[in-house]
C-alpha cells in the first residue's frame, strides 16, 4: 500500500485533532489517576456529553450542500470536518467507557456500532485516495459512471463491425475468446487489490492468434485487442467506481442506528 | 453615397433569414471597392454583406462582440455611452434575514433557503478581467451622443483583435451599412488595390487606441504624452496568419513587439523539435530584454490564430529606453528573471512545455476561468455537477465529460474566452459580458433560441435545454451555459462543493498559475 494514502490532505486539522486527542487522553489518565472513573461520574459524564454532541454534528454532513458558515465554507472543510470530529468522537467514546469493555448487551450494541462506522469510514477515507489514483493514473479511459453500460456496449458493436468480412480464423476466434468478454459488464471487488495481470492474462490470447494471421488480418487483430483492452479498462472502472458509491451504505446505515441507539442511550440517562 | 436599384434587396435587420450575396456591380458602387478586379470581389462576396437598420434600432451593443466592420453607406449613426447601471443584469438582492429575527426562521432559512437566497450583487470590473479599447473614431463623453455619418466605419478593430465595442450604435435615421465580416477584412488587407482602406482603418486604430495600449504596457506606463506619440506615429501594425513565424530563435533581434490581438506561441528548440516556453496574448509583448541587451532572439515566436501586432522597429524602441533607462531598469530585470524562470521550468520540466503545447492546440488559452477535476483525488461523486444544479434550478450548466491531460480533466463547461465569439452576432443582445468581467451570461428573458450562439461556441461548451419563454409565448431550445454562479457570493458552486477539492478554475491568462497546476 503506498504510504502517500496515509498523508493527510489537511495538515492543520490534522494537528488540532491530534492535538485535541493528546490533550482528552491526558486528562483521562490525570483524572482517573486521581479518582476512580466512571461513564456516569463527572469526567466520564463530561466525555460522553462530548461524544454525543460530536456524533450528532458529524451526522450534519448530508446537509453540507445548505450548511455553509465559518469554520465550514465549503464542501472540503466540511469532509475534513466530518473525519477528524468522527474520529474524536470515537475516541471519546471509548475515554467515555474508561477504556473497559461495556456490561450489557446494549452497551456492546453502542460500542461495536461506533468501532463499525468509525472502521468503515476509516475504509472509506482509504478508498477515496487509492480509487481515484488508480483511476486516473494507471488506466487510459476515463468514464462517467452511469455511462458506462453504454459505453460497453458501444465497444460490442465496434468490434461486431470490425470483424465483418473476416477470415474464418479470426471470426471463431472472435466469437469463442472474445465476444462473451464484451457482451456485459464484468465488475469484480479483486480489481481494488490489482488488476493489470489479470488484463493482460486476457490479452495474452492475441500473441498466439496472431502468428496464424497475415500481417493485414494482424491490424484487425490489434484493433479488436484494444478494443478488448478499452472493455477490460471500462469493467475495471465499473468495478471501482461502484465500489466508491456502495461502500457508503456499509458506513452510513450503522451511523444511523448509532444515532438511534445513542439517543435511547441520552433518554434512557435522563430519565433513569 | 446613393445607390442605384440593386437586383438583390438587402435584408432588413432583425430577420435571421441569410442575407443573398451583394452583386458584384453594387459592391463596386463603394468608393473603396470601385478599384477591385472582380475576382478580388468574388472572393469578398461570401463574408460581405449590406443590412438596413430602423432609425432607432440598436445596431451594435455595448459590450458585445462583433465578427465584421460597418461601413455606413446611408444615414447617421448616432454613438453613446450607455448608462452603466442598466448593464448590471437582473441579479436578485440579499434576502438573508436579519439578525432580529426569531432564531426558528433563522434556522428555517438556513436549512430550507431557496437557491436565490444565496444571490448577492456583485458588478464592476473583476481584478484580473480583460479591460478593452474599442476603435471609436471620435470622442466620446458619457452625457453626450456622437455622430458618424456615411463613409464612416466603425467595428473593424474590434472585429478583428476581438475587443467587445465600448459604447452603443444605433441608427438615427435609417442606415443602410455595409458588413465587412473578419476574413474578408483580413483578405481586403492584402490587396493592394485596397490599400487606403486598411490604412484608413490602421490610422484610426493608431491615433485613437494605439496610446491606451501603449500605456498598458509597464514599460511605457510612466512616458510623457510626447513620447507616446512619437511611438504612435513610428510603430508599425502588422498581421499573422495561424502557423506563421513571426521571428526566429537566434535571429537579430530588430523590434519590440506588442500584441492587440490573437495568440502568440513563443518556443525554444529542443532538439529537432521545438518546445514552448509560453503564449502571448492580447496586451503582452517581447522583444524588450534582446534589444536592450543586443541579443539575438532567444526563443521563437508564431502565430496560433490570426494575430495582429504592433511592431517597434528597434532604433525607436533604444531611444525612448536611453532617455528613460533609470526609471525602466527595474522592470526589465525583473522581465529577464520571469522569463528565465519559464525557461527553466520548461527545462527541469519538460511536461510542462507539453501541457502548454497542449492548451495551445485545444484552445484553453483562451480561457479566462477554465474547470478543471484532477482526476487523482476526484471520487466521481458527481457533487460538484449536483452543486451546479442546484445553484441553477435544477440543470446543470456543465457535464462532467471532456478531453483528458494525464491526470486533468477538462469538463465540457464554459471556458469564459477572453474572444467570446459565441457573442457575435446574438440577435437580441441575449448573451453578454459586462465590460471588464470575467462571466459571460445568458439572459434567459431575452433568449429566443436561435442557435447562434451553440453554433459559434468552437468547444461546443453551450448547451440547450428545453424551455418555455415567457416573452415569446412558446417553447424553444433555451441557451444556457456556465455563468460561474453570477451573483453567488461564494464563487462557482462546483468548486466550492468539491469535498476533495479536486475541481478547480484557472485562468489561462496567469501562465505561472496554469504551469504549476497542470504540473501538479
Amino acid at each position: 500500500m503506498p504510504w502517500a494514502v496515509l498523508t493527510p490532505k489537511h495538515a492543520g486539522w490534522f494537528r488540532t485533532s491530534a492535538l485535541l486527542a493528546g490533550a482528552s487522553l491526558a486528562i483521562f489518565v490525570v483524572w482517573s489517576w486521581w479518582t476512580p472513573w466512571s461513564p456516569g461520574r463527572a469526567g466520564g459524564l463530561a466525555f460522553g456529553t462530548a461524544a454525543a454532541a460530536i456524533l450528532y454534528l458529524d451526522a450534519l454532513y448530508p446537509l453540507r450542500r445548505r450548511l455553509l458558515a465559518w469554520p465550514l465554507r465549503n464542501a472540503q472543510q466540511w469532509l475534513q470536518f466530518h473525519i477528524y470530529a468522527g474520529l474524536l468522537g470515537t475516541l471519546f467514546v471509548l475515554i467515555h467507557t474508561g477504556f473497559s469493555l461495556p456490561h450489557g448487551q446494549f452497551g456492546w450494541w453502542l460500542l461495536g456500532l461506533t468501532v463499525w462506522a468509525t472502521a468503515a469510514g476509516l475504509f472509506g477515507v482509504y478508498l477515496q485516495k487509492h480509487v481515484p489514483d488508480v483511476l486516473a493514473h494507471h488506466l487510459s479511459v476515463e468514464a462517467i459512471y452511469e455511462r458506462i453500460p453504454e459505453l460497453s456496449a458501444r465497444l460490442k458493436t465496434e468490434a461486431d463491425q470490425l470483424i465483418t468480412g473476416a477470415p474464418e480464423v479470426l471470426r471463431r476466434f472472435y466469437l469463442t475468446h472474445v465476444r462473451a468478454e464484451l457482451d456485459h459488464l464484468s465488475p469484480a471487488w479483486s480489481y481494488v487489490v490489482g488488476f493489470r495481470p489479470q488484463i493482460n492474462r486476457r490479452v495474452e490470447v492475441f500473441r498466439e492468434v496472431a502468428t496464424f494471421l497475415s500481417p493485414d488480418e494482424r491490424v484487425r487483430l490489434n484493433g479488436l485487442q484494444t478494443i478488448l483492452s478499452e472493455k477490460l479498462e471500462l469493467d475495471v472502472h465499473y468495478s471501482l467506481q461502484r465500489l466508491l458509491r456502495q461502500w457508503v451504505a456499509v458506513h452510513v446505515i450503522p451511523a444511523i442506528l448509532l444515532l438511534g441507539l445513542l439517543t435511547v442511550h441520552i433518554v434512557s440517562v435522563l430519565i433513569f | 453615397m446613393t445607390h442605384s436599384a440593386s437586383t438583390s434587396e438587402p435584408p432588413r435587420s432583425g430577420t435571421i433569414a441569410i442575407a443573398p450575396l451583394v452583386d458584384i456591380a453594387r459592391l463596386k458602387q463603394y468608393p473603396f471597392l470601385a478599384r477591385c478586379s472582380d475576382i478580388v470581389l468574388k472572393k469578398l462576396q461570401p463574408n460581405v454583406l449590406e443590412q438596413y437598420f430602423e432609425a432607432g434600432q440598436t445596431i451594435l451593443r455595448m459590450g458585445s462582440y462583433t465578427d465584421a466592420a460597418f461601413f455606413v453607406a446611408e444615414g447617421v449613426v448616432t454613438v453613446r455611452l450607455s448608462p452603466a447601471e442598466s448593464r448590471s443584469g437582473p441579479l436578485a438582492p440579499p434576502t438573508a434575514l436579519p439578525r432580529s429575527a426569531p432564531m426558528t426562521e433563522r434556522i428555517h432559512s438556513i436549512l430550507w433557503r431557496k437557491k436565490e437566497a444565496a444571490v448577492v450583487q456583485r458588478g464592476g470590473i473583476t481584478p484580473g478581467a480583460t479591460i478593452m479599447v474599442g476603435d471609436l473614431s471620435v470622442d466620446l463623453r458619457s452625457n453626450e451622443d456622437v455622430t458618424l455619418e456615411a463613409g464612416e466605419v466603425f467595428g473593424g478593430l474590434n472585429a478583428l483583435s476581438q475587443y467587445p465595442i465600448v459604447a452603443d450604435f444605433v441608427a438615427k435615421t435609417a442606415v443602410l451599412c455595409l458588413v465587412i465580416r473578419a476574413p474578408a477584412l483580413r483578405m481586403m488587407f492584402k490587396q493592394r488595390e485596397l490599400a487606403d482602406f486598411k490604412k484608413m482603418l490602421d490610422e484610426q486604430y493608431r491615433t485613437q487606441t494605439l496610446g491606451g495600449h501603449l500605456r498598458s504596457v509597464d514599460l511605457f506606463a510612466g512616458l510623457a504624452d510626447e513620447t507616446i506619440a512619437r511611438l504612435q506615429a513610428t510603430a508599425e501594425l502588422v498581421s499573422y496568419e495561424p502557423g506563421r513565424l513571426i521571428v526566429e530563435e537566434g535571429t537579430p533581434a530588430d523590434a519590440f513587439y506588442f500584441v492587440r490581438g490573437g495568440f502568440v506561441k513563443v518556443a525554444v528548440r529542443a532538439g529537432a523539435a521545438d518546445a514552448a516556453v509560453t503564449y502571448l496574448r492580447k496586451g503582452d509583448h517581447a522583444g524588450e530584454i534582446a534589444l536592450l541587451l543586443d541579443e539575438p532572439w532567444p526563443c521563437s515566436l508564431s502565430a496560433i490564430d490570426n494575430v495582429e501586432l504592433v511592431k517597434l522597429p528597434r532604433p525607436q524602441f533604444i531611444d525612448i529606453m536611453a532617455q528613460h533607462h533609470p526609471e525602466i531598469q527595474e522592470l526589465v530585470w525583473q522581465r529577464v528573471i520571469d522569463q528565465l524562470k519559464e525557461r527553466g521550468s520548461v527545462s527541469r520540466a519538460p511536461l510542462a512545455s507539453r501541457y502548454l503545447q497542449l492548451a495551445m492546440d485545444t484552445g484553453l488559452i483562451n480561457g479566462e476561468s477554465v474547470l478543471l477535476i484532477d482526476l487523482g483525488t476526484c471520487t466521481r461523486c458527481d457533487d460538484c455537477v449536483r452543486a451546479c444544479a442546484d445553484t441553477h434550478g435544477g440543470t446543470p450548466r456543465f457535464i462532467r465529460e471532456g478531453s483528458k491531460f494525464r491526470n486533468w480533466s477538462v469538463p465540457t463547461a464554459c471556458y469564459q474566452c477572453t474572444d467570446p465569439v459565441c457573442m457575435i452576432g446574438c440577435p437580441t443582445g441575449a448573451i453578454s459580458r459586462p465590460l471588464g468581467t470575467t462571466e459571460v451570461t445568458i439572459n434567459k428573458d431575452t433568449c429566443i433560441g436561435c442557435h447562434n450562439c451553440v453554433k459559434r461556441c468552437p468547444w461546443g461548451n453551450i448547451i440547450e435545454v428545453p424551455f418555455h419563454s415567457p416573452a415569446l409565448n412558446r417553447d424553444i431550445e433555451l441557451a444556457t451555459k456556465c455563468d460561474l454562479c453570477l451573483g453567488r457570493a461564494e464563487g462557482p458552486a462546483c468548486v466550492q462543493m468539491c469535498p476533495h477539492g479536486s475541481a478547480v478554475r484557472i485562468s489561462f491568462k496567469d501562465r505561472a498559475l496554469v504551469t504549476r497546476t497542470l504540473s501538479r
